[in-house]
């Protein structure tokens, strides 16, 4: 993980792309965005409307004045042109230039459209290329999501080729511009088991086509959060092109982000995060946090906006410069937008990146460096010429997490999983902090822990599985799956259960509620929202009501005692 | 009770319905050909274009995904769209507008379930409207029909200040009552029972067997109400809600008797329990007047169609033989006998005499096959007079032991509990009286009302997805103001419950859920 060298000064930028080829390992990846709204002009006439990596020899500046070109619309916008084509420029001025071989090795990874090679990981990017309105397992796929823009023409979608879809682009338009000039705007539209939800940001036209019985409020959040992931990749300055060219087409500067944004839709399946707009932390006992956490905070005293250490997609620890605060659902779009784009896998980069929450008109830069398959870093700033700054606080901060042993720790934390079941301890409780969340005389390495799955029933009174929403830390805790809730659409069925209840309890004009109670023919579901938290339990469907309640009390009492392992207490950046 | 009502109503709601049939208007030019009604009907036709134009934009659009089930409802920031597809082709929509940005205070399936309503009671005097439109393809006999019937239901929904009745004045500033939240205690489409004992019911059960001989050999059924709750009927259960809906509008005690309070929730009129919505029309522009057809020229007096205005108010009264008589169906052809109301059932097909008989708060409905009476009026009236000499004995003592049993329009509360009970398989509900109801918070009402589109979502989901077992749930949530709003289903069963004044724990509302299951729904709703 140590083995990124410096960019070496020969490697100077250039306004060819993908020409040099031959470096085998190229040890930096760069990327510098778009940065004003000139470089999204794909205005034909525009004068260097389009360049390939950077012929600028300033350093890239988080200001409307950068120089920074990505390629543009000149060229035919081919499936394969990608976004990021042109963003590896270079900060010339510091010796430091994208390898271009690197962009080229990146087009092949992130632009699926034509691509037959599978994709690298287990997140799909494009599905389905082949498909359009027409066919019938198009209309039958369960979830569409569409972006497109206030002209009609199509952006994103998660199914089907965009540029067959133009005519199907065109049809979503005309209902939402139709109900427009009724002086009105479309939200819902409900047929039988399926829902259309339109969402109109500005110039862009989001629409979610679902049969999946999520509520509304659910898929409106997935849309706003698709929104949100291409101002992560573009700003919201995005709008000015609009403006300036109404049948402005988008699709060439999100090429090859397809990854993306499959990787953040299937993320809707899965993680609590998207809902519960909070983020949840890796197991780890108090000492390990607060060591990995002492550095970061030195990095952030040292001019670092944010330094947040991650383990896939659960935070290790996190640091904020002063009345700098990051919100859940910009952490949940960033760790998105690193953990989907193989290349920051492979080797240290720098990337422009837009909080939306934070500042959607501006970039931020991120430096993001892999420890190793699980564990990388993530440093954020507002200076584009931070790079070797950033570098050598990496090694700063690798340094004392290799000294203690917090990447081990973390490895072994992984082993060991999260909060099960079957481990809720009796009342009254017995906490203790040297062992594994507070459950005492069980070492982690004890045949009680590492007994086979699927061979319990769940935890007491029939639980079987928990989340708890500090609502003080934006934090959530999830209980790790257990029998019987193993396979992957048992864990969806659950996951989608979870969604429904909270937006049971949620609601706008009349929520919160306190408590609720839900039977049905899967689940017994129980959730309380106090002023401190929230907690979600899931029983057996026939589970006893009075026992249901005292287990759900049981597990509040294990959270308290066990908090200082599973959440990232103190300084709390995340107060927005 | 009104604070919250006032506030909902704002001079700008409003809304539209409309009525159109998706084969017609096909070309260019001629789209408002499709359209077969219109409120309000002054509403110029570019913006009534505009709304069909939309909605079967989006029937079109939604059957791509969902052939099978089409557009139910649009919902946009300020306007709710709610669709029924009432025949084939044949869609009504309302369109009903929110006030402020507020989520929505009503609930779909209940204004849906007063689109159905309108629809069924059409089809129950006039048949479908497809057959009507086959009858004359040029569509003036169906819109001359529907513009009457739909504005006498309309009127029928509309607020009457007790200082105003002029007819006249009915479309001009006045407001229309649709199911609010303030109602989600109560079950459009189903009918309420009067609870008797054993030996009431054996008296009314031999009433119905007289009321059946005295027909004679005809297969004739029959419908009895206490005042407005239904104590037996021999008709199928969709035939029953349609008869026990028109006779609690327009023949029982209190609905003869206009402007006495009820505490049923089909006299809208009177509740002021719904959302006020003003329905800003002016008088219909002459154009509209013409393609709709004014609805207030007098049956005889219309010389193109002859159509008859069952829903017309105030046109009822009881005649000296205790029979109730109308001249709604005009009078026979060449002679001054009102002609004898006549109604088509849904189950059979067959086109029935309605003849309806008072006795104080007993009202008796005799379903007499058209087909079986040769003479016409003359035979009607032989029935009835037949009835009279060999039932009106035992109507005198069912009316006598139902009255004495009687527990008043309180009759059904609860102490302590808000509930609505629906027996699904049956179309029956049974609630706490809206006084009561009324008694409620807002939030509370509210909470319900929310809980009540949840439940609704989940039922008709679990129908689409042809689940064989029928849907099991329970529900219980402790809402921001602390009470307690509950939902079981069970066995095609329903409860849905508010407690205000319970005691924090689940396990507290369980139980008052599980004593009031015990003791009136024969524990259907208790868990063991």
């Amino acid at each position: 993980m140590s083995e990124i060298t410096s960019p070496s000064p020969e490697i100077q930028s250039n306004s060819s792309s993908a020409s040099s080829d031959n470096d085998p390992d190229p040890p930096i990846h760069l990327r510098l965005p778009p940065l004003s709204y000139s470089l999204f002009d794909a205005e034909p006439s525009e004068p260097n409307g389009v360049v390939h990596g950077s012929a600028s020899s300033e350093p890239p500046k988080p200001s409307q004045s950068h120089e920074v070109v990505i390629r543009g619309s000149s060229e035919p916008p081919s499936p394969s042109s990608s976004g990021y084509a042109g963003e590896r420029g270079s900060s010339s001025a510091t010796s430091i230039s994208a390898a271009d071989d690197l962009t080229h090795h990146e087009i092949e990874e992130l632009s699926i459209h034509d691509d037959p090679l599978p994709p690298p990981t287990s997140l799909p990017g494009k599905r389905n290329a082949d498909e359009d309105d027409a066919s019938i397992s198009w209309r039958k796929r369960k979830k569409h999501f569409f972006v497109l823009s206030h002209s009609g023409k199509p952006i994103y979608s998660r199914y089907g080729d965009e540029h067959k879809l133009a005519g199907f682009s065109a049809t979503l338009q005309a209902i939402i511009s139709f109900v427009e000039n009724g002086g009105d705007r479309v939200k819902l539209v409900r047929a039988g088991n399926h829902q259309v939800v339109f969402l109109v940001k500005g110039p862009i036209y989001l629409v979610c086509i679902s049969c999946t019985e999520e509520p509304y409020e659910s898929l409106r959040g997935q849309l706003e959060l698709i929104y949100g992931q291409v101002i992560v990749i573009l700003t919201k300055s995005i709008n000015r092109c609009f403006e300036r060219n109404p049948k402005f087409d988008m699709t060439p500067l999100l090429g090859g982000t397809d990854i993306v944004f499959s990787s953040l839709i299937h993320s809707f399946n899965w993680n609590p995060a998207t809902f519960l707009h909070a983020y949840t932390c890796l197991p780890l006992t108090y000492a390990t946090r607060q060591a990995a956490g002492a550095i970061l905070q030195d990095v952030v005293d040292s001019g670092v906006l944010f330094a947040i250490l991650m383990c896939r997609h659960k935070v290790i620890s996190l640091v904020g410069a002063q009345k700098a605060t990051l919100h859940p659902d910009d952490m949940l779009l960033l760790v998105n937008f690193i953990m989907s784009t193989e290349s920051f896998r492979t080797s240290e980069s720098f990337s422009p990146v837009c909080l939306p929450r934070y500042n959607p008109l501006a970039f931020l830069y991120a430096y993001i460096h892999y420890f190793d398959d699980d564990t990388y870093l993530m440093l954020l700033t507002t200076r584009s010429d931070a790079f070797y700054h950033l570098k050598d606080c990496r090694i700063r901060i690798e340094t004392v997490l290799l000294k203690s042993n917090v990447l081990s720790e973390v490895q072994r934390s992984l082993l060991d999983g999260g909060m099960r079941v079957e481990d809720l301890p009796p009342l009254p409780p017995h906490s203790g902090s040297s062992s594994h969340l507070g459950y005492p005389g069980l070492p982690t390495d004890s045949p009680y822990r590492s007994r086979e799955p699927g061979s319990g029933t769940g935890g007491a009174a029939g639980l079987w599985h928990f989340i708890y929403r500090s609502i003080f830390l934006d934090q959530y805790v999830s209980s790790d799956f257990s029998s019987p809730v193993n396979s992957p659409r048992q864990k969806k069925r659950l996951y989608r259960a979870y969604q429904k209840i909270f937006s049971s309890m949620h609601d706008k004009g009349i929520g919160p509620n306190k408590t609720q109670f839900r039977r049905d023919e899967n689940y017994v579901l129980l959730c309380w929202v106090t002023q401190d938290f929230e907690l979600y339990a899931a029983f057996d469907p026939l589970a006893d009501k009075a026992l249901a309640i005292k287990t759900c009390n049981r597990v509040c009492q294990w959270v308290k005692d066990v908090e200082n392992e599973i959440f990232l207490l103190g300084a709390s950046p995340f107060s927005w | 009770m009104r604070m919250g009502l006032s506030s909902a109503a704002t001079e700008n709601e409003c809304v539209e319905l409309c009525i159109f049939d998706l084969r017609r208007g096909q070309h260019e030019g001629q789209e408002l050909d499709k359209i077969l009604f219109f409120f309000p009907a002054g509403l110029p036709f570019s913006k009534q274009l505009s709304v069909v134009g939309l909605s079967e934009g989006l029937i079109t659009f939604t059957r791509i995904f969902s052939p099978e089930a089409a557009c139910e409802v649009i919902e946009a920031e300020r306007h709710s769209h709610i669709f029924y597809e009432a025949e084939p082709d044949i869609w009504m929509v309302m369109v009903v507008e929110k006030s402020n940005d507020s989520e929505p205070i009503w609930r779909d399936d209940a204004l849906r379930k007063v689109l159905k309503e309108i629809h069924s009671l059409f089809v129950m005097f006039h048949g479908t409207i497809r057959a009507l439109l086959e009858k004359e393809p040029g569509g003036g006999l169906i819109r001359r029909h529907l513009y009457s019937f739909v504005m006498d239901y309309l009127r029928a929904c509309k607020k009457r200040p007790p200082w105003n009745n002029c007819c006249c004045d009915y479309l001009v500033g006045k407001k229309l009552l649709l199911p609010s939240f303030r109602d989600c205690l109560k079950e459009q489409g189903t009918v309420q029972m009067l609870t008797i004992g054993r030996e009431a019911a054996i008296e009314v059960q031999s009433l119905v067997r007289v009321l059946e001989s005295s027909a004679g050999n005809m297969p004739c059924y029959s419908l009895i109400l206490f005042q407005d709750l239904l104590v037996s009927t021999t008709l199928s259960p969709d035939d029953t809600i349609n008869l026990f809906t028109y006779a609690v509008l327009r023949l029982t005690p209190q609905a003869l008797s206009v402007g006495v309070s009820s505490w049923s929730y089909l006299r809208k009129g009177n509740t002021a329990s719904s959302v006020a919505i003003e329905s800003n029309i002016a008088i219909p522009s002459s154009a509209s007047e013409s393609f709709y057809g004014s609805s207030e020229v007098s049956p005889t007096e219309d010389s193109q169609y002859h159509v008859v205005r069952p829903l017309q108010s105030e046109k009822w009264s009881k005649g000296k033989d205790g029979y109730l008589v109308t001249d709604l169906w005009g009078a026979e052809v060449g002679t001054w006998v009102f002609a004898t109301p006549t109604v088509w059932l849904r189950q059979t097909g067959e086109r029935m005499y309605l003849c309806a008989y008072q006795h104080r708060n007993l009202t008796l409905l005799l379903l007499i096959p058209v087909s079986s009476i040769a003479n016409g009026e003359q035979g009607v009236s032989a029935v009835k007079q037949q009835v009279l000499e060999q039932a009106s004995l035992k109507i005198l003592k069912v009316e006598e032991k139902l009255s004495k049993g009687w527990g008043g329009e309180n009759a059904y509360h609860v102490s302590g509990y808000r509930y609505l009970l629906v027996d699904g398989d049956r179309n029956v509900s049974r609630a706490t009286p809206p006084t009561k109801v009324a008694t409620l918070t807002k939030e509370s009402l509210l909470a319900m009302n929310k809980l009540r589109k949840e439940v609704e979502l989940e039922k008709s989901r679990a129908k689409l997805d042809n689940v064989d077992c029928e849907k099991d749930m329970e529900v219980c949530i402790r809402a921001k103001n602390n009470a307690w709003v509950i939902s079981r289903i069970t066995r095609g069963r329903e409860l849905y419950m508010v407690l205000e004044k319970a005691n924090e724990t689940l396990l507290y509302a369980t139980d008052a859920v599980e004593k009031f299951s015990n003791k009136y729904c024969d524990g259907t709703f208790s868990l063991d």
